[in-house]
């Protein structure tokens, strides 16, 4: 049980992370490394506001995800005005926000096992028996996550969400429709990392610490969900995209838990993760080539 | 009214690569007219498009349209008052959404793109009846993604979104020449009729002479830069198809191609 | 081409195969989960170890010795499962998570991630979480101001020595005023040793260069740089650091300058003296304590987290004579282990 209940927590967690991966790789058609940089940057916040400021847990919400909102701002300026390529803007961002990240957070590793989280405050733990405790977790995730897919869906119908989907299309019928493609390409970056930080806060949340390794590799965890979850959901058309990316990101935690559990060494999850993500890619860019 | 007034373009100036594109240029296009540009590669016919859409600056000189200069206009706010359609149907919709949303989008040009409902309820009627003018069955197709439409209908879908909205200008760019002879009438029969219905000044250019000659108002022959044949109404009527060839033929002579 | 077009037809076969493996691993997992609910043998005991590095391995060895000692024996009564999360602070989470779906009877956390991680992760259970090579358990968030324990979590601290590290330094080098000190700027045990360290050197007459790196593969650069610039290093015991030490010791070596080190498996592979903390008898003192909780004597939140106070010095003759470093015998005599060769591993 509380293996199951770790792998729905981590993998809807880590869903939000991949739904802004989603957007960033698979709508802009923008591989962005700025993720590994704006995962911690939400957990960085995150831990600063309920430690050193004692601030409720639920302001770390708004406040991580429009702080990600700036960092996705800032890789897209950099990418549009001063026309550096996708890959090395995030790339800048990235070895940037190490520096941002740990001023941010105050030191390499902080933990508030006796502060209020958003899992863990008063309010929370006085709707809630007791005996229902262990569950508290997955259902605050689940349904943070929920929304955060809810609005995802509704803005990806709005006349600004179609403007997003078209950029990463056809950039050329964004200009033909009189508006600044670059300065869409701003806004679903700054949406996609917005989201990506919110995850971030979640987890130091969930982990009640940060650790400035966390990001490492956040980007690859967002892509084999994003990847999964589109390539194996791609038939069953009652799942929306934005679901099957969140089943896709449990489908990969549930993976790695349970080769961790039939004992396999830490170190080969390494390799096994990177077939496991080859093999997929290999299925899922074939059926794009049809 | 369009004007290009003694418009001037060097590319790599002052390097070993320097190409002239244009010297004191000068273009004058009235309202309702329908001109075909013709012109062997390089002579300057797709450039011209290109300045007048804001792809590519000018050096020197001006363009007016409708006595206001958009010479330092960008490309993206002159295209508000522009449809143009591209040689390559993929350029002028949106592969992985439906036709339904691809109108929608087109529809919604000149206007702010907020937070309202992508695809307006209301508004589906009036899209099928656009469709349906277009006889070639996509108004029973709304749901359907563009990306598996043929290429002359996708070039048609973007013809008819090009057109949608107030324009000044219908700027198309060879929009038939990767299109197979019959699909490719269609798509003239299809323009024809736009242009007439809505009254659109156009510009169109084109590879094929014959093109050239039945469709519009105006020919003009442009090579290396200059027009070197610019003939509209009445006179342009009497002009045949292998006049200009041999025109086309002897100016390529001169060049050694 | 001919592969292309083979993929495509057997699409529709992987799809099938990805979905069924999918299944049939859910359907693993619940049978799994299932027949891990029964009762086993004895006790049994995860340990979380954060890296591979000397000194770790010793707080492992030492902690099974330590129970042994008190009647817990592998294979007897006690069954072990180890992991090393390899730096990794994800690794590190998930294996914690692990050994809580396995109701371990204890964990044993060496390192604060893997003890930062086996606490969150027992939070909500029984499970008693004894950590050890936990530099500074307050910092961490695991002790109180008074060493008192937060919740069912306690253990060993290998705090620093530096007073009598200091002092030993002053003795082999009376002439020295640099010392430097790389270490890696996120590890917060080490920025909390180089302020204790900045404190203290003034009394002895030193002076600290310190050379921050974020990584292993930092620490070459940063060791070239730093020997030019001081008369002796000093490690802490930061992991990224230890990890690399035969990098340090090169570097240094090439310009004779000693290497001091922060135990005793530095001072084997290389480091010339330390007073330092002997880990396998700091892993011990973790074993008895895991010892008596396990016994039900006492619950792991009524007990402090203990340090070992007398540090010892060790000397690695081959490593003075090395770098031309003369040291006194009767300096070498009063050490409480001395090497004479440079045990490289």
């Amino acid at each position: 049980m509380a293996l199951i209940l770790s792998v729905l927590e981590q993998g809807m967690i880590y869903g939000i992370l991949a739904l802004g991966v989603y957007i960033t790789y698979k709508i802009l058609d923008f591989p962005d490394l700025t993720v590994d940089g704006s995962f911690p940057f939400g957990a960085a916040l995150s831990v600063r506001m309920i430690g050193e400021w004692g601030l409720p847990a639920v302001l770390t919400l708004p406040a991580a995800f429009f702080g990600g909102v700036l960092v996705g701002m800032c890789t897209g300026i950099i990418h549009v005005k001063l026309k550096v390529r996708d890959l090395l803007s995030g790339i800048v961002m990235m070895t940037g926000l190490y520096t941002i990240n740990l001023w941010v957070a105050g030191t390499g590793y902080v933990p508030i096992f006796n502060k209020e989280t958003i899992f863990d405050n008063e309010m929370v733990n006085s709707i809630v028996p007791s005996y229902l405790f262990q569950f508290k977790n997955v259902v605050i995730i689940f349904l943070i996550t929920m929304a955060a897919k809810y609005l995802l869906d509704w803005y990806l119908r709005t006349k600004s969400g179609f403007l997003l989907r078209a950029v990463g299309d056809n950039d050329t019928l964004v200009t033909s429709l009189g508006v600044d493609k670059g300065l869409v390409k701003i806004v679903g970056l700054s949406i996609a990392n917005g989201l990506v930080s919110l995850s971030g806060c979640l987890y130091a949340q969930q982990q009640r610490s940060f650790e400035i390794s966390i990001g490492t590799g956040a980007v690859a965890i967002g892509l084999a969900s994003v990847i999964i979850g589109t390539s194996l959901l791609r038939k069953i058309t009652l799942i929306r995209v934005t679901s099957s990316v969140i089943i896709g990101s449990i489908i990969y935690k549930a993976c790695i838990a349970l080769a961790m559990y039939a004992g396999v060494s830490a170190n080969a999850i390494k390799l096994i993760t990177a077939v496991l993500f080859l093999i997929i890619l290999v299925i899922g860019m074939d059926k794009k080539r049809r | 009214m369009l004007k290009l007034i003694n418009i001037s373009k060097n590319y790599n100036p002052g390097s070993v690569n320097e190409i002239c594109l244009f010297q004191n240029f000068n273009f004058t296009v009235e309202d309702g007219a329908f001109v075909s540009v013709v012109g062997s590669n390089g002579s300057g016919k797709t450039s011209m498009l290109n300045l007048i859409c804001g792809s590519i600056g000018t050096d020197y000189g001006s363009i007016m349209v409708n006595n206001e200069d958009i010479t330092r206009q960008k490309g993206y706010i002159r295209h508000r008052r522009i449809g143009r359609v591209y040689q390559d149907p993929a350029k002028g919709t949106c592969p992985s959404m439906t036709i339904l949303e691809n109108m929608s989008l087109a529809d919604n040009k000149g206007k702010p793109f907020h937070l309202g409902r992508g695809v307006s309820k209301g508004k589906i009627e009036d899209y099928k009846v656009l469709l349906r003018s277009l006889n070639l069955g996509l108004e029973d197709k709304m749901n359907i993604q563009v990306g598996s439409l043929s290429g002359g209908q996708r070039q048609a879908l973007a013809l008819l979104m090009a057109s949608m909205t107030p324009i000044d200008f219908l700027i198309l760019d060879e929009h038939t020449a990767a299109l197979d002879p019959k699909t490719a009438e269609r798509i003239m029969e299809l323009t024809e009729y736009i242009v007439s219905e809505k009254h659109i000044t156009t510009i169109m250019v084109t590879h094929n002479l014959r093109y050239a000659v039945e469709y519009g108002s105006r020919l003009v022959m442009m090579h290396e830069g200059k027009i070197i044949l610019d003939e509209s109404g009445e006179k342009k009527k009497l002009i045949q198809t292998g006049e200009i060839m041999d025109l086309f033929n002897k100016i390529s002579v001169e060049c050694g191609n | 081409m001919l592969l292309l077009s083979g993929i495509e037809m057997e699409e529709e076969k992987k799809d099938m195969i990805k979905k069924v493996s999918v299944l049939m691993m859910v359907v693993i997992t619940m049978v799994m989960i299932l027949a891990g609910c029964g009762s086993k043998e004895g006790y049994s005991i995860g340990i979380s170890q954060f890296a591979v590095h000397g000194s770790l391995d010793n707080c492992r060895e030492g902690f099974l010795a330590g129970l042994a000692e008190e009647g817990f024996v592998e294979g007897d009564n006690l069954t072990i499962e180890y992991v090393n999360a390899q730096a990794d602070a994800g690794t590190a989470a998930l294996t914690a998570s692990n050994f809580v779906t396995k109701k371990v009877d204890l964990i044993c956390a060496i390192a604060t991630p893997s003890a930062s991680t086996a606490y969150n992760a027992t939070m909500n259970t029984n499970i008693p979480v004894v950590y050890t090579a936990v530099t500074d358990p307050v910092a961490a968030g695991l002790a109180n101001e008074d060493k008192t324990s937060v919740g069912n979590v306690t253990g060993t601290s290998d705090v620093l020595a530096v007073e009598e590290q200091l002092g030993m330094i002053r003795r082999i080098l009376p002439d020295a005023e640099k010392i430097g000190i790389i270490y890696n700027t996120s590890e917060a045990n080490s920025v909390s040793a180089i302020a204790d360290y900045k404190e203290k050197a003034g009394a002895y007459g030193f002076e600290i260069v310190e050379s921050g790196v974020t990584a292993m593969s930092e620490v070459s650069l940063a060791a070239a740089d730093l020997v030019n610039k001081v008369d002796c290093i000093t490690n802490l015991t930061d992991n990224t650091v230890v990890s690399a030490l035969q990098t340090v010791l090169d570097e240094a070596n090439k310009k004779n300058i000693p290497v001091f080190g922060s135990e005793v498996e530095q001072v084997r592979a290389g480091c010339v003296a330390s007073m330092g903390l002997e880990y396998y008898e700091l892993g011990k003192q973790t074993g008895k304590m895991a010892a008596k909780i396990l016994k039900g004597e006492v619950q792991a939140s009524a007990l402090e987290f203990e340090i070992i106070t007398e540090p010892s010095l060790y000397v690695n003759t081959a490593a003075a004579e090395k770098i031309g470093l003369i040291l006194a015998d009767s300096f070498v005599e009063s050490a409480y282990e001395c090497f004479d060769e440079i045990v490289v591993e």
